[in-house]
């Protein structure tokens, strides 16, 4: 027979932890909204620079640039994974890690060597943990990723690679498809692949004949980088936004676990208070009888 | 009334201006340029500097950049600025503070690096051009 103390108290204590998931899964829904905000506002630019992109492409067909070029023999790959600094968002970051897992061991089966720049709390512990230095490691940036912090992550890939250091770099991050869902996505970094050029050059609704300043080709050396910083950047504030989503998701089923648990808690307090009740009424009533029959 | 340009000034993190203009000057790689309507398709690389827009005749907007791109098309000036500020928002003590710690981060440092210089540039750009527009 559960002791009715006992039972009360553990009401109290899942009451106070859905308490805690229920405010958890209230910021979650609020920081999501900024998230996307942030998403929306650097829509503009990312837009304006592909239609560049495409502009200058269009004057140097066949150009070549160091983050343009296969490197012959692939030696070396690096993995940026995408996690985030906090948990208790479900598989979020467990999405991210397998993925990343994968990669390195499809690499290595070819032969190949791989490094990792690891974002976020989550990704840093885990590979530290299994023995795995990753080469550059980036923390606190995960609620609330800056352009600074995309452009530091694509100064380290770019020169690795411009030095051929580097052979293929990919990045991992959790995409963020609606509030609900969060698909977690390999992108390859670099190389950057010609179809993307060629794509941009194609999307061009007007073709008028630029002028560039001071040349098409010195453009064209600029914008690649940049538009390396700006796919990092998109992939740091998708995974933000998708953290949110996830940890909303978790913080909900947690709440609603939370209150099943109370409900059923509830129901075997009650059925051991009366039973506690039935049990006193016999022991004064047998005590009546006993007096009774004196 | 006069022709006018659509001037608009972006970061990677959001739209920063957006306004009717009757010129811009821009600090392109090898000289600052002048941006009257009907002019050519351009795209040109800019280096650090200030970008001033004449809003009409007595109206002058500064703005800061550390650099970027402009291109113009059909009386549509858009600058792709890494990074960008309104000269009348620039924080002309907090940026001093900024370059002065910078400053003592490269000396301390052993080796160049850029993304330091770089950060340097923005902060003495801040203070040339917040100093100017007054």
């Amino acid at each position: 027979m559960p002791n009715l103390r006992d039972i009360k108290k553990r009401i109290d204590s899942v009451h106070s932890t859905q308490q805690i998931t229920r405010t958890m899964e209230m910021v979650a829904t609020a920081k999501i909204k900024k998230a996307q905000e942030r998403i929306e506002s650097a829509r503009p630019y990312a837009l304006a620079m592909v239609e560049v992109l495409g502009n200058v492409a269009r004057y140097v067909s066949g150009a070549s640039h160091p983050l343009l070029e296969t490197h012959p023999e692939r030696k070396r790959a690096l993995v940026i994974a995408v996690t985030s600094d906090r948990g208790l968002a479900g598989a979020f970051n467990s999405n991210i890690l397998r993925l990343t897992e994968d990669i390195i061991r499809r690499e290595r089966a070819g032969g190949v060597e791989t490094d990792i720049i690891a974002v976020g709390k989550k990704a840093l512990g885990y590979f530290r943990y299994r023995g795995v230095e990753p080469v550059a490691g980036y923390r606190d940036i995960s609620d609330k990723p800056t352009f600074a912090d995309a452009k530091s992550i694509a100064s380290h890939v770019i020169g690795a690679y411009s030095a051929s250091d580097l052979d293929v770099v990919y990045v991992v991050f959790n995409h963020f498809k609606n509030v609900a869902e969060q698909r977690p996505e390999t992108h390859q970094l670099l190389p950057i692949e010609r179809s993307v050029i060629e794509s941009a050059e194609k999307e061009l609704q007007v073709r008028p004949e630029y002028l560039f300043l001071p040349s098409a080709g010195a453009v064209l050396e600029r914008l690649l980088p940049t538009y390396v910083e700006t796919l990092i950047f998109r992939a740091l504030m998708e995974s933000a936004a998708a953290e949110q989503g996830a940890r909303r998701t978790a913080m909900k089923s947690a709440t609603d676990n939370a209150t099943e648990m109370i409900n059923t808690l509830t129901r075997s307090y009650n059925r051991a208070r009366q039973a506690a009740i039935t049990n006193e009424i016999a022991e004064i009533v047998g005590g009546a009888a006993a007096l009774e029959e004196e | 009334m006069a022709r006018t340009l659509l001037c608009e000034i972006v970061t990677p993190e959001r739209i920063l201006y957006h306004n009717e203009a009757q010129m811009v000057v821009a600090p392109a790689a090898d000289g600052e340029i002048g941006i009257l309507p009907l002019h050519a398709p351009l795209v040109a690389l800019l280096k650090p500097g200030e970008i001033r827009v004449r809003v009409d005749d007595n109206e002058v907007d500064w703005i800061a950049t550390s650099g970027g791109y402009v291109q113009v098309h059909e009386d549509k000036v858009i600058v792709l600025a890494d990074r960008a500020e309104l000269a009348s928002r620039i924080d002309v003590e907090r940026a001093r503070e900024a370059k002065a710690a910078i400053e003592q981060r490269i000396r301390e440092l052993p080796e160049k690096d850029e993304a330091a210089l770089d950060e340097l540039k923005w902060y003495e750009v801040q203070i040339a051009v917040a100093g100017k527009a007054r």
